[in-house]
């Protein structure tokens, strides 16, 4: 639950419509919407101890696997699991590809999931593959995703500053380009 | 048994070696069950979240998806493949990097195939279905593909897209394939947006009655109200959902004359909208949007709303600061006190001390060059020192109050 103090207070207004949008008495505000407070940048990001393989500090995390004959792409949440997913087993791309496992094949995949993943509103995901040669599938499948423009670097959890804190970072929604 | 033994250690002589100093001192105490033995996080999380199978299950309230012979399908594709094999253009272009997909095509495979089971993936995972309907679901069969017009920039709308509310100032162009005699209603809801009920929605756009594919055909219930997310709540998703339905429905009682722009006369339930009609609608198509707040909404509300534009901030919950202590050892007690104190006690101090050294008429003083280079006349402690000069460096509690 998202609960959001009101700023502004309201002063009544005598209208003739039945409760008039002047007169609601609006306090709280409260946003269901599950994805909000990640996309705002306040939501918990689970981070393990420190001494554990790095890696789980994300919303969405991005996971690359290859079986014998076919690629399998995935963005995966913390807590919901696979959210989206594409692989060159899908009957749209196997019939435009002529190997499923080649470097092409991989850069066709990274084209589609950035497709899906701008279509879902997935703009940041977190990624902590390196690719083990520079110019290889791997490096072609992150190259085709950073073009179509996912972003593989999630911003840091904007924690509220504490009163005892040294500095006071700026906030994400007071910022305006 | 192991917070037993480290309790006995610390009645041990110190004297004796340095490694059991340093334990103490550290005062490592195992709580609880030792490592391995103990349950990791995510199986405490299961078993607090466990929900009984036999009362926790959703129903498919949705269209069945189309049936398609599992043997043709195989053949068909088999029979495409080879095909492929025997292409040499197209091993040209794979060997040399150069084969890029038409993405377009790939789309709509994918729409027509597995499309439907990935998006209501996508909506679980943005809770639509949970807020809309409880336990309900549907797998959205019917590709809906609406698209915003502004200034001649399309904006369409997939599952979960940022649209900022000034793209969404007029109606979306909905397109859909269907028979010529089927009926259809498309409704637009938010069920973010809802400023006195939490679990109401707010309707923007309801069509009913609509013949096959034309909207323009199609009885306006509810006329179109661009989304007005309000400042400071984030995102609020737009959910677009088209209902097939089985004869002709009259929807008299929900109808709204005019543009209603009353957000009380908006206030809906798809819960309640469904239970009532739920032999003659089947929901067939989704879409939905993610919409933030946009300088053009400050207008909307003075003027076409008529009501002055709230701003909401998010309320975080307050630090954790853990009982306080007798006797707090090794801990320094102007900050360890300054923790328990009323932070609006501290704040009034801060901003007493400056308006010391405020005067109604004057400017204020010029800021210090050299901040740390400032003598302190009379003996002053060390950690008052501390304070002041974290003060003069606005590091810290100073910036409560500036």
């Amino acid at each position: 639950m998202q609960y959001l103090r009101h700023c502004n207070k309201f002063t009544s207004r005598g209208l003739s419509t039945q409760v008039a949008n002047a007169d609601l008495n609006i306090t709280d505000f409260v946003n269901r919407n599950p994805r909000n407070l990640e996309r705002m940048r306040i939501g918990y990001k689970p981070d393990g101890y420190h001494v554990e393989k790095p890696g789980k500090c994300f919303w969405h995390k991005l996971n690359l696997s290859q079986s014998g004959r076919y690629v399998y792409a995935t963005i995966e949440h913390f807590e919901n699991g696979t959210v989206l997913q594409a692989s060159t087993k899908e009957w749209a791309l196997k019939k435009q590809l002529y190997k499923c496992i080649d470097s092409s094949a991989y850069y066709n995949l990274g084209r589609v999931l950035a497709e899906r993943c701008l279509k879902s509103g997935l703009i940041e995901v977190y990624s902590n593959i390196t690719p083990p040669k520079p110019d290889g599938k791997v490096a072609k499948f992150l190259e085709a995703l950073q073009k179509g423009g996912v972003n593989l670097q999630e911003p840091p959890q904007f924690k509220p500053p504490r009163p005892w804190d040294q500095y006071r970072h700026e906030k994400p929604w007071e910022v305006t380009e | 048994m192991s917070c037993i033994l480290w309790k006995f250690s610390s009645n041990i002589n110190t004297r004796s070696s340095s490694a059991v100093r340093n334990l103490i001192r550290h005062g490592h105490h195992l709580r609880g069950k030792p490592p391995g033995v103990a349950r990791s996080l995510k199986q405490r999380l299961e078993e607090i979240n466990y929900k009984n199978p036999s009362l926790h299950f959703r129903v498919d309230i949705g269209l069945p998806p189309p049936v398609v012979s599992r043997s043709t399908q195989l053949k068909e594709r088999l029979s495409v493949v080879k095909q492929l094999r025997k292409n040499s253009e197209l091993e040209k272009l794979a060997r040399n990097k150069q084969l890029l997909i038409n993405l377009e095509q790939a789309n709509e495979e994918w729409l027509r195939t597995s499309g439907y089971y990935h998006i209501k993936k996508l909506s679980d995972h943005y809770g639509v279905y949970e807020h809309l309907f409880g336990d309900a679901y549907f797998l959205p069969v019917v590709p809906l593909c609406v698209n915003y017009t502004k200034a001649d920039v399309k904006h369409p709308v997939y599952f979960g897209n940022l649209i900022k509310p000034s793209d969404a100032e007029t109606k979306p162009e909905v397109h859909y394939e269907s028979e010529k005699e089927a009926l259809w209603s498309l409704i637009l809801t938010n069920p973010d947006g809802h400023f006195t009920k939490q679990d109401q929605e707010y309707i923007h756009w309801f069509v009913g009655n609509i013949p096959g594919n034309k909207i323009d055909q199609g009885e306006t219930i509810v006329e179109y109200l661009q989304p007005f997310p309000p400042k400071g709540t984030g995102y609020h998703r737009h959910i677009f959902i088209l209902y097939k339905q089985e004869k002709r429905i009259d929807f008299s009682e929900l109808k709204k004359s005019g543009p209603c722009l009353n957000l009380e006369d908006r206030t809906f339930s798809t819960l309640e909208f469904y239970r009532q009609r739920q032999e003659d609608l089947t929901p067939g198509g989704l879409a939905f949007f993610q919409s933030d707040w946009d300088s053009t909404l400050t207008e909307f509300y003075h003027n076409t709303l008529n009501m002055k534009e709230p701003v909401f901030e998010y309320d975080f919950p307050p630090p954790y600061i853990r009982p306080q202590e007798w006797f707090a050892k090794r801990r320094p007690f102007n900050l360890y006190l300054d923790k328990y104190r009323d932070p609006k006690q501290i704040n009034k101090e801060f901003l007493m001390r400056k308006l010391k050294n405020v005067h109604p008429f004057k400017a204020p003083p010029p800021p210090l060059p050299y901040p740390n280079a400032v003598y302190f006349k009379d003996s002053v402690p060390q950690w008052l020192k501390l304070e002041k000069i974290k003060s003069r460096l606005k590091w810290g509690r100073i910036n409560e109050i500036e």
